[in-house]
């Protein structure tokens, strides 16, 4: 999907202010590698000199010194290879974690920033294996991958480099066998990279899967449902565990190749070194120094596949990644969009508007044709049958949604003009699905202003009737509150989340059928709230209910994403149409004849 | 009850480091015993076969190059390959024992895991965020898998291989031997040491890793209301501190954890030169032979390379048993709301409930309901009225038993219902929730989810009741929709209609609506209220509504307030009594006119 060279400078740009360490990193493996060649040369010149060599007992007592020499040196290489190992391995975990820290900071601003349509296409569960999984997939990639890929190669380098200084034949046999491994590799990696890519969409299944579960896990015991989830959740466990088991068994079938042509290295040596020996072409010594050596060729020889395998996850799961990373929500600031500095009068037009969710513009449009207009301070209610587009228009107006056809305008201006978030910053939206975050109800309601005063929140709480249930919570609003407002119930989530919408002072206010669960007495006291508010703003209202919307200065019927009526209380029950037969329906054929009598009288 | 837990708290694990974490990590690998000692007697012929390489090529050497016997010279090199081979053919019969029976295992401790949650009561879901479960029951656990299996064969493989050199080494030479294993104390002091800091650690880092997934999945969820108070900055800046916080905890990890290999090197160097110090020096020349010196240096350096290993072993052990901790913590999370032993199978119901001083509170000290009793008759419909947060959804909560009275009892025809089988009892009733939560996949399947063998018909009728029918053929697919996580696209109004739909197609005995039908419009509650007491004739249901108008013609209607049953009786007869119900239904219709 996306080319590996993209890709390293990809990781390499989101590691800037640390090239520099990890650089110093990939030379510290150089370094190392190269020191564990020499190393073994001290000790081998030590039991030369004074173990086995001709001349040891002598060495013994005429050259005591530089046996303490050859110590020292064996034990402080030692050292220093280890020091240099560990501050490299370090340097790597840095580098790898920068890259980490700043690509999920800016993944999660990148989903944060997303709009509606990219909701509907990711899951919950799939973004978050994007995030966490795959994502770690990458730093492996930086901290492990790479180092193992430097090792190998600097090692393989160095050996090859005094082995063809030594014999120039004796070398030729054994690296021979190197072009073998890579085209093993080579199909290997064909192999083993589809496999990879279906393991981490099988990743996200399960924990889309388990996701889910957890979510609805109220549904699923008031069903006795846990056994028939149990199946469900086993079915993607399963998948996942025999994909796992799948894409290691890819590797081991081409291991036992690999892992011969590794393991022929001595028998190489012993074949050609038994040969050039016999025809007296080559020393002891010299076959001993290359059979001393061969480990340095034959182990990056193993690790190959390894790391060709871990190389592969990479890619599968860094495509996932950068799907993300790169994706760009439709709905964005126009490039001439303008900073908004004064509030909205808060005239808000409809213009012709049309509206479909996403890709469904031609065979099923949410709204047709809308056009109203409504003036600073004036409230819209909106009514009409479940589905027939309410919600959906009111998305319109902070554009979680762009329609298809016309224009929305507020003071006059597209409001596709304006900066998402200098917009949104002015609306203040309940939604109908109340969404709490796990935290104290103060930070609930001060969620659009973190600094919010005490007393401002609580002023709040008063407007949306809340202030009473939650002084009398133990911890009052300190009480903290499990995600989704698990504790609470529904009336109660419901108005704070309403004193959360009214905490920004918005210059338009939508309640999205905020008052449906709340008893009459409470939306009574809530209603009284909304009359007094100590900012001006237009607001828009979805209820149901007839003694929440006869009071607005203009009342909308919804009918089929088209207006059906559109007047206020007077006019529309004079109309006798939709709304009348509401309030038929609602309060009796009683009450509205009587209504229909006073407006006469006067 | 322990305090809420969320994004911005670790969670404590109170338990110290305990070895009983693996021995319990052993059952799961009981099952597997066979293959794995079967992987484990491979590896050690493989291992063997190979060990025959070294003297094949030292006496090819020694002996035939030296006589320049060039077929001989063949036929050594065959023997040699020979050997490679037949190791490598173990090693590789090994490795794909062991890739199944890891992967077995982590399916099997994920299955157990998964088992145990869906056990667990509401309380346990309300007191932690979801992306804190999430995270063992998929992260942790596929964390813990390569410990589980390659790791313990490896401890045996490299200890078994340490054992044999140890032997060895002292058959050679006791002295010279003791040299060599002076090191082993330091060793195990500056181990010991890295044990303890780098055991924190880890758990720091899963800490903090489950904090971020919290966060995380919060926003992912949430993000719309996000962008509605266009707190996207603020929000970035949080996830960044948490991201952080990982950040740092992981690098106070391997700056322990990278100490491992290094230490080990630098100990084993030094063990090595004190070796030749001893033996050329210290002990003099005549005191050991050449050949001794040479042989204790050799295995001296086998000696240290199994240590290296199981170092290397160790390193995986300690930062996956932090991980290891969490699943079983949360596997031995107590199941506040369980069969009782002797539980019984709850008969057919016939719609008897019956509260008998019924005391309840979600937190010590804050009683919701106190004393409360009624009898509900078979058949009889019970409406709940009150102000929010009274108690009316603890009510019918308590009646399917998703949480447990403190006094009292609860129960269905004469049987305590904490006495019979959650699935006996919950299986028959039909709840729906004030969260209409709604499955991703098709509309059918969601409407099945009430009765999984339901056919299409029943699935269309029961639609056809609630009135959702027509909305549901009036989408592209009809019933074959896919919705969305959440529902999608559907407006509230139609995840209850649903929701709806699904619970009357269990075809409950008893029936609890809580606040069932607020999102939906008035006229379409009209039409399904027809279809619905249809439904309902000759069932027991309670209902949690505020709009007075849909409940009026329930049997019984009782006024929650207080932690007690207020007011009881019909609409008539309450409306006599001009009590606290009287009031709220003519403020109601005062209110509306």
């Amino acid at each position: 999907m996306y080319k590996t060279r993209d890709k390293i400078k990809w990781i390499w740009t989101n590691m800037e202010g640390f090239h520099a360490i990890y650089i110093l990193g990939m030379i510290g493996t150089v370094i190392y590698n190269v020191l564990q060649l020499v190393v073994p040369f001290f000790s081998g010149k030590m039991i030369d000199m004074y173990l086995t060599g001709e001349d040891a007992v002598y060495n013994m007592e005429h050259h005591r010194n530089f046996f303490f020499i050859l110590l020292g040196v064996m034990v402080g290489a030692t050292f220093l290879r280890t020091i240099i190992v560990y501050v490299s391995c370090m340097a790597y975990e840095k580098g790898s974690q920068k890259v980490l820290y700043k690509v999920r900071s800016f993944l999660f601003e990148k989903i944060l920033r997303q709009d509606m349509r990219f909701y509907s296409k990711y899951r919950t569960g799939d973004l978050m294996t994007r995030v966490t999984g795959d994502l770690d997939a990458v730093r492996h990639m930086i901290a492990w991958v790479i180092r193992a890929v430097i090792e190998s190669f600097s090692l393989v380098m160095a050996t090859a480099v005094y082995f063809f200084i030594m014999d120039w034949r004796v070398a030729l046999a054994i690296l021979s066998i190197s072009p073998v491994i890579a085209i093993i590799i080579a199909q290997f990696k064909k192999h083993v990279a589809p496999r990879h890519k279906m393991l981490r969409e099988r990743l996200a299944e399960l924990n889309t899967d388990a996701q889910e579960n957890i979510a609805g896990n109220r549904v699923v015991k008031a069903f006795a449902r846990e056994e028939y989830e149990k199946e469900k959740f086993d079915k993607s466990s399963r998948a996942y565990a025999e994909q796992n088991e799948k894409t290691a068994l890819t590797w081991l079938s081409y291991f036992p190749y690999v892992e011969t042509l590794a393991n022929m290295l001595p028998s190489i040596l012993l074949l050609t070194g038994g040969i050039f020996m016999i025809a007296g072409t080559m020393t002891m010594g010299e076959y001993v120094a290359f059979s001393g050596l061969t480990w340095a060729i034959s182990n990056p020889m193993r690790q190959v596949g390894n790391v060709m395998n871990e190389f592969q996850r990479f890619q599968a799961a860094s495509d996932k990644v950068l799907e993300i990373y790169y994706s760009e929500a439709t709905i964005t600031d126009r490039p001439d969009a303008k900073d908004l500095t004064e509030r909205f009068q808060g005239e808000i037009v409809f213009d012709h508007v049309s509206f479909a969710y996403p890709d469904e513009e031609a065979v099923a449009p949410v709204l047709r044709d809308i056009s109203f207009t409504i003036k600073p301070g004036e409230t819209l209610a909106i009514m009409g049958e479940t589905g027939c587009g309410k919600t959906s228009l009111i998305q319109l107006i902070p554009r979680f949604y762009d329609p298809y056809e016309g224009r929305i305008l507020i003071d006059g201006e597209d409001i596709k003009s304006f900066k998402l978030t200098d917009l949104r910053h002015q609306i203040g939206l309940a939604t109908q699905d109340v969404l709490l975050y796990s935290d104290t109800i103060d930070g609930n309601i001060a969620y659009g202003d973190v600094d919010m005063p005490e007393k401002d929140v609580l002023k709040y709480a008063k407007y949306s009737a809340a202030n009473g249930f939650i002084k009398a919570m133990p911890e009052g609003y300190d009480t903290i509150i499990g995600e989704r407002g698990v504790g609470l119930s529904g009336g109660q989530k419901q108005r704070i989340s309403l004193a959360r919408a009214l905490a920004i002072r918005p210059s338009i206010l939508i309640l999205d059928d905020t008052t449906s669960a709340v008893d009459l007495e409470t939306e009574k006291q809530i209603q009284e709230g909304l009359a007094n508010l100590d900012f001006p703003c237009t607001k828009i209202m979805i209820a149901q209910r007839i003694s929440t919307t006869k009071n607005a200065d203009h009342i909308m019927i919804l009918k089929d994403g088209k207006i059906l009526e559109m007047g206020n209380h007077e006019e529309l029950i004079r109309q006798n149409g939709y709304y009348a037969d509401l309030v038929r329906l609602q309060l009796g054929e009683e009450v509205l004849a009587s209504m229909l009598a006073g407006k006469e009288g006067k | 009850m322990a305090k809420r837990n969320t994004f911005k708290e670790d969670e404590v694990l109170e338990e110290p480091f305990d070895i009983k974490h693996l021995l319990r990590a052993s059952s799961y690998i009981k099952k597997y015993g066979k293959r794995m000692i079967s992987a484990l007697i491979l590896s050690a012929i493989g291992g063997a076969v190979g060990l025959l390489g070294p003297m094949i090529i030292q006496k090819t050497l020694d002996e035939v190059i030296p006589a320049g016997d060039t077929s001989k010279l063949v036929i050594m090199i065959l023997c040699l390959l020979g050997t490679v081979l037949v190791s490598i053919l173990f090693t590789t019969f090994r490795e794909r024992i062991m890739v199944r029976v890891s992967q077995r295992i982590i399916y099997d401790i994920r299955k157990d895991l998964f088992a145990h949650l869906q056990r667990l009561s509401f309380q346990y879901y309300d007191d932690r965020p979801q992306g804190k479960i999430l995270v063992r029951v998929v992260n942790n656990v596929n964390s813990v898998a390569d410990m589980l299996s390659n790791g313990l064969i490896n401890i045996v493989l490299e200890g078994l291989n340490l054992i044999f050199i140890v032997v060895f080494m002292l058959l050679v030479d006791v002295k010279l031997s003791l040299v060599v294993l002076a090191m082993v104390p330091v060793l195990a002091v500056f181990m010991f040491w890295i044990k303890n800091k780098q055991r924190k650690a880890w758990q720091q880092v899963s800490n903090k890793n489950s904090n971020l997934n919290a966060y995380l999945q919060e926003n992912i969820v949430g993000a719309k209301v996000t962008q509605m108070f266009a707190r996207e900055e603020e929000n970035a800046k949080i996830f960044s501190e948490l991201s952080d916080s990982c950040h740092k905890s992981w690098m106070e990890a391997v700056k322990y954890s990278n100490l491992v290999w290094p230490g080990i090197d630098d100990i084993s160097v030094v063990s090595r030169a004190l070796l030749f110090f001893c033996g050329l020096f210290l002990f003099g020349q005549g005191n050991a032979s050449i050949g001794v010196i040479v042989a204790i240096s050799s295995y001296a350096s086998r000696f240290w390379q199994p240590i290296m290993n199981l170092g290397n072993i160790f390193n995986t052990f300690i930062n996956n048993i932090a991980y290891l901790e969490r699943i079983f913590e949360t596997m031995d999370e107590k199941v506040d709301v369980d069969n009782a032993e002797d539980a019984t199978i709850l008969p057919p119901i016939k719609g008897e409930v019956t509260f008998s001083h019924v005391d309840f509170s979600y937190e010590e000290g804050k009683p919701v309901l106190k004393d409360v009793s009624f009898t509900i008759k078979p058949g009889e419909s019970v409406a709940l009225v009150g102000p929010t947060g009274a108690g009316k959804s603890t009510i019918v909560n308590l009646i399917s038993r998703f949480y447990d009275v403190q006094g009292g009892s609860v129960s269905i025809d004469g049987e305590d219902v904490s006495k019979v089988t959650l699935h006996s009892l919950r299986s028959q009733m039909g709840i729906m929730l004030q969260d209409s939560f709604i499955f991703s996949g098709t509309i059918e399947d969601n409407i099945r989810y009430g009765k999984l063998d339901a056919t299409y018909e029943e699935i269309k009728k029961a639609a056809s009741v609630v009135c959702a029918d027509d909305f549901i053929e009036d989408l592209q697919a009809g019933y074959a929709t896919e919705v969305k996580e959440r529902g999608g696209t559907l407006s509230q109004g139609q995840k209850q209609l649903i929701s709806f739909a699904r619970t009357l197609l269990s075809d409950p005995r008893i029936l609890i609506l809580d606040e069932a039908t607020s999102s939906i419009d008035v006229q379409t509650e009209k039409a399904l209220q027809k279809g619905l007491d249809a439904m309902l004739h000759g069932r027991t249901s309670f209902i949690i509504a505020h709009r007075l108008s849909t409940i009026k013609n329930c049997d019984k209607i009782m006024y929650v307030a207080d932690g007690g049953i207020l007011e009881s009786g019909s609409h008539e007869e309450l409306m006599a009594k001009k009590g606290a119900y009287y009031s709220l239904y003519t403020a109601q219709s005062q209110q509306a006119s």
